[in-house]
């Protein structure tokens, strides 16, 4: 069998193409998807700050639940759920005097690791390498990695120390701010890894022992990290930490890296996300494409099938015969895939280190087992589309060789229905019962999108069938090959839906995703807007601004009104799951308002007193006045009573908390924005009294630099899926016209000239676009318009006009100059026809 | 009834290679009187495809000259040779050729389609009656026997009403019943319309139909018969071979 495959490609090289792109393209994609999860799934924090540490202890970094339940017969059943936090718990301040009385070890050094704004004095603001966040520490911490001096001495009280690499931005002296305020500190000495400038992905200063805790504003260390003799038992010390450290983590080997503070190391939660949806989505539109086309091309060959039929050929061996001619064509187009996978996640990796969507240190590493469970899964689609395709295919009779065509049997209409149906109506579930509001809402509505496509790919006779009458009435008129084109979509209807499909996905799925995004951004856009109405003007500082200095931002003569908001991320338990949410600290004063967060129900502030969106109230079933209990960036769990629900969280946070206690526990607990009400001459005050202060207009500032991000990886994302739907669409048209080389022909020995032939194709192919853009929109509308609806109760359908009308454009362009490109190669302008049909 | 002494198609020393060395057509002189039925004979790869597909401007020869009613078609380039084609000549292949997704009628109408004129429907439906399709017009190639094929080009052929009808074996596939049927259609069409045919048959009985017999062997015209009878034009061809 396998040498008949290998003789039948031989002979049939071409029509193999089809298949043999599609194959190459979605491992190729699927490995590479694959390889950037798995790489940022497995990304290790670029260096470890306590290498010269034998045993780390850091407060725990996550929140951890544990909830038990008591099913029948005594069933105990124990389930954990975790969520990272953003900030660490101090440890108790004797720690480290206990710590240091254990065997073997030599010093317990109390390690503060604090993030901190570091600026010139005359404004300029100072960031590690590749803009790595700048984190301060006491000068007994340098022992820990170690940092030796370059240059300079020790810091007392008031001076710093800084890594090579800031040093060589910085001047004699250094502004920091810190939730505790403002100091400028004198530049002392340089200091510095061994071998190299400074830690990747993290700056550091280093200030006195005695500054630390004051600037930190903490009362204990974030870890305590032990120094042991060379040749100690590190196990037997970490266990006898453990007795002493209570719940905090003990670290030791790799994993001591992790007892830095979360918030010095690279986050990759965003990047998880977004190559998640990078692999899904990839992985969904090559596994569509490629059935599609596998099952097309089988289908174009059904004559020669046929031919081996008569020449005594069972339906089983030709059924075998299919599928090893598939795995042998998606095995070779491995080969090629599985580099190029590399080569497409090292390309997609590169731009995102530019736009800042992962940390400068990621790196792609190549798994071997990625590239072949992607190998394994383009050859098993493959074949598994083969031998459906071929199901049908292998039944014809051997008669039909002899006759002028092969028919394939008409297909059982039961199983496509029952496809449909069911994906339908997982689609209908999905759209129904998932909040599309909440952050799983562009995922979901991607979901539905997928389904909904399968449902039109198994439906696509059909719906092609009830389409095309009434187009190719329109698309149809006028000239031989109008009329031509109008019968030939008809009669074709499986044709015609096989290259309408990818036209289908092409268009769904980059318009859901464009028009959703554009919409949230939007959104977002205009509740900013509508938020920060009321303020006259909005007071931020790039170098940082505390809240002790906001507060006399907002004492100044002549505000009547100021609303100070500190951005922070918490936690909140839903059954028994912890789940982060951004959150915002608002400190309001004076009599004008100068945020507006459309309050829905209750009122903003009070002692012990949180706010919530309408979304975050609804998903959790809360009521003003119950009791919640949040746990804030550090951990450190409070009960708070719901007071207000709002409106406007877009862009902002689910949650508002009292701005002190959001300083009080957020390591970072800077100020994000100080709306300001005022009449008068309040900006030229501000600037006598608050230096380096800079106050806008309204908040033009455009969307946070996280979502700045998000958003440059969501457009690359784009490109991906456009260019290779694209892909698809230009493959499918290949195959289809290829294989029509002898209906060409016939046409050309009827009395058609090539120029009626490419005529014949532009309608064919206009009609065929017309009925993809038209299914397209359809999925496209029944998308958008729940997703729009559940944003804020109204229904879009077009959203962007231009966007919209640039989807049409582009995808028609493309079906267009897909379908009359191959042509004008198969039926050259000046050919004689054909004689060797 | 035409004029039979005007030329539909002269062929003058026409050459045809495939490949080198090896000639389908070997300097070639022939000419087809209007309304005049001509069979061509000849072994197998003789190069009577051939000829047929040289003479009505498909292919293209590598020396010498195709008048098709006067207009030489050597010179033409396309889309000009298929319109000067289509407008004066029909075809009825080996492989009857016919588009599987157009119905029986559309298929019939298709080069009158293709020519841009007003279908003749009236005629068209005359033609397929004659061919015995009638009631058979929404069928489609795939649902019809190989017989029934074969006639639907024939009717296709006759409904453009061309000068001049070629047709490459039409009867190679039919039963004897069909066969003499088709053979009886053209007959009429040659002394009803005045058109033309040339037709290539391996079988006597058929050629003995026509007004003239051409013999073909090795791309050259090795004999040309007229007023033949199945006898005479068998005994030719065993001729022909034995040389
Ligand atoms: N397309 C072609 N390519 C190469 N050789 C061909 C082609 N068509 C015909 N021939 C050769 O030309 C000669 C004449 O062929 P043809 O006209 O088909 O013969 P006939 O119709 O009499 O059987 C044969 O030797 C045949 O092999
Ligand atoms: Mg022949």
């Amino acid at each position: 069998m396998m040498r008949l495959a290998l003789s039948t490609l031989r002979g049939h090289r071409g029509s193999h193409l089809g298949t043999f792109v599609a194959a190459l393209l979605a491992i190729a994609l699927l490995a590479g998807g694959g390889l950037l999860l798995a790489s940022v799934l497995t990304a290790r924090p670029p260096a470890d700050r306590f290498a010269a540490a034998a045993v780390v202890v850091a407060g725990p970094h996550e929140v951890k639940l544990t909830t038990t339940t008591t099913k029948k017969k005594d069933k105990v059943k124990t389930k954990v759920k975790t969520e990272t936090l953003t900030g660490s718990r101090t440890l108790p301040a004797d720690l480290a005097g206990r710590l240091a009385a254990l065997p073997s070890v030599t010093a317990a050094v109390a390690d503060v690791a604090v993030p901190v704004r570091a600026g010139t004095p005359d404004g300029r603001v100072l960031r590690g390498a590749d803009g790595a966040p700048v984190i301060g520490h006491g000068w007994a911490s340098a022992a820990l990695t170690p940092y030796t001096l370059r240059s300079g001495r020790p810091p007392n009280p008031g001076e710093v120390v800084l890594d090579a690499d800031l040093a060589r931005r910085a001047g004699d002296t250094l502004v920091i701010t810190t939730r505790t305020g403002t100091r400028q500190v004198r530049v002392v000495g340089v200091a510095a890894p061994d071998g190299r400038d400074g830690l990747p992905a993290q700056g550091a200063i280093f200030l006195a022992d005695a500054d630390i805790g004051a600037v930190a504003g903490t009362a204990g260390p974030t870890a305590v990290a032990l120094l042991a003799a060379p040749g100690a038992d590190t196990a037997a010390l970490a266990a006898a930490v453990r007795d002493l450290a209570g719940d905090a983590g003990v670290h030791t080997g790799a994993d001591r890296v992790r007892a830095d503070l979360p918030g010095a190391l690279p986050d990759y939660i965003g990047p998880i996300s977004i190559f998640g949806f990078v692999l899904g989505l990839t992985g969904f539109a090559a596994v569509f494409v490629l059935t599609g086309t596998v099952t097309l091309s089988v289908r174009q060959r059904l004559r020669e099938l046929a031919l081996l039929r008569t020449a005594g050929a069972t339906p089983g061996q030709l059924r075998r015969l299919l599928g090893a001619e598939s795995v042998l064509v998606a095995g070779v187009a491995a080969l090629g895939g599985a580099p190029l996978g590399i080569v497409v996640a090292e390309v997609v990796a590169a731009r995102f280190r530019q736009l800042a969507v992962v940390p400068a240190q990621f790196e792609v590493r190549t798994y071997a087992f990625v590239l072949v469970a992607a190998a394994v899964a383009g050859m098993l689609v493959t074949f598994a589309a083969a031998r459906l395709a071929g199901r049908r295919a292998v039944r014809i009779a051997p008669t039909q060789a002899l006759t002028e065509t092969a028919n394939v049997p008409a297909g059982g209409l039961a199983p496509r229905l029952l496809v449909a149906a069911v994906t339908t109506a997982g689609a209908v579930a999905l759209l129904t019962f998932v909040p599309l509001d909440g952050p799983l809402g562009i995922g979901m509505s991607f979901v539905a999108t997928a389904l909904l496509l399968c449902a039109v790919a198994a439906l696509g006779p059909l719906l092609v069938r009830l389409l095309t009458g009434p187009i190719s009435r329109v698309l149809g008129t006028g000239g031989a090959a109008g009329w031509l084109a109008a019968l030939v979509t008809r009669a074709e209807r499986r044709r015609v839906a096989a290259v309408a499909v990818p036209l289908v996905l092409m268009f769904a799925v980059n318009a859901v995703m464009l028009l959703n995004n554009a919409l949230v951004a939007d959104l977002a856009e205009s509740e900013q807007a509508a938020r920060t109405a009321p303020a006259t003007a909005q007071v931020s500082m790039p170098a940082g601004l505390d809240l002790g200095t906001a507060r006399r931002v907002a004492g100044t003569d002549g505000v009547t009104g100021a609303a100070i908001t500190l951005p922070t991320r918490v936690v909140v338990a839903q059954g028994g799951k912890p789940q982060d949410y951004a959150a915002q600290g608002l400190l309001t004063t004076g009599t004008a308002p100068a945020l507006d967060l459309s309050v829905r129900e209750g009122a903003l502030g009070g002692p012990e007193t949180f706010a919530a969106s309408a979304y975050l109230t609804r998903q959790h079933g809360w009521h003003v006045g119950d009791e919640v209990p949040v746990w804030l960036a550090d951990g450190h769990q409070v009960r708070l009573r719901l007071s207000a629900v709002y409106e406007r969280a877009r862009g902002f946070g689910d949650l508002v908390l009292p701005a002190g206690l959001v300083a009080a526990h957020d390591p970072a607990g800077l100020v994000g924005a100080v709306g300001l009400r005022y009449t008068g001459d309040v900006p030229a005050r501000l600037a006598a009294t608050v230096p380096g202060v800079r106050v806008t207009p309204a908040l033009g500032a455009g969307p946070a630099g996280d979502a700045a991000n998000q958003q440059g990886g969501w457009e690359l994302l784009m490109v991906i899926s456009l260019g290779f739907t694209a892909i698809a669409v230009v493959n499918t048209f290949a195959i289809a016209t290829v294989s029509r080389r002898r209906e060409y022909a016939g046409l050309r020995l009827a009395g058609a000239t090539p120029g009626q032939l490419h005529r014949l194709a532009l309608r064919e192919a206009l009609i065929t676009v017309a009925v993809g853009l038209t299914l397209g929109a359809i999925v496209t509308g029944v998308v958008v318009a729940t997703f729009s609806t559940a944003q804020d109760g109204i229904t879009r359908i077009v959203v962007d006009p231009l966007t919209y009308l640039a989807m049409i454009g582009g995808v028609g362009g493309l079906g267009l100059l897909a379908g009359l490109l191959p042509i004008r190669l198969v039926v050259p302008r000046r050919s004689l026809p054909a004689l060797e049909a | 009834m035409r004029d039979s002494g005007t030329t539909v198609v002269e062929l003058t020393g026409v050459t045809k290679s495939y490949t080198a060395g090896i000639r389908a057509l070997d300097g070639v002189s022939v000419t087809f009187g209007s309304g005049s039925f001509t069979a061509v004979m000849g072994p197998s790869g003789s190069g009577k495809s051939t000829l047929l597909h040289c003479a009505a401007g498909l292919d293209r020869p590598d020396s010498g000259r195709v008048l098709l009613a006067g207009q030489d078609i050597g010179g033409l380039r396309e889309p000009r040779l298929t319109r000067a084609r289509r407008r004066r000549a029909g075809f009825v292949f080996q492989s009857y050729n016919l588009m599987d997704s157009l119905s029986v009628w559309d298929n019939v109408l298709l080069p009158q389609r293709l020519a841009g004129v007003r279908p003749d429907r009236a005629w068209a439906r005359d033609v397929l009656r004659r061919v015995q399709l009638d009631g058979r017009e929404h069928a489609r190639p795939a649902q019809l026997s190989g017989g029934q094929r074969q006639r639907v080009a024939l009717a296709r052929a006759l409904a453009a009403r061309p000068e001049i009808i070629f047709a490459d074996e039409p009867t190679g596939a039919l039963d004897l019943a069909t066969g003499r049927a088709v053979l009886a259609l053209f007959r009429e069409a040659v002394d009803d319309l005045g058109t033309t045919i040339v037709m290539v048959t391996h079988d006597p009985v058929t050629a003995g139909q026509a007004d003239r017999v051409v013999f073909l062997a090795d791309g050259r015209i090795v004999a040309d018969l007229t007023e033949p009878t199945p006898e005479r034009a068998a005994a030719q061809m065993m001729a022909v071979v034995a040389r």
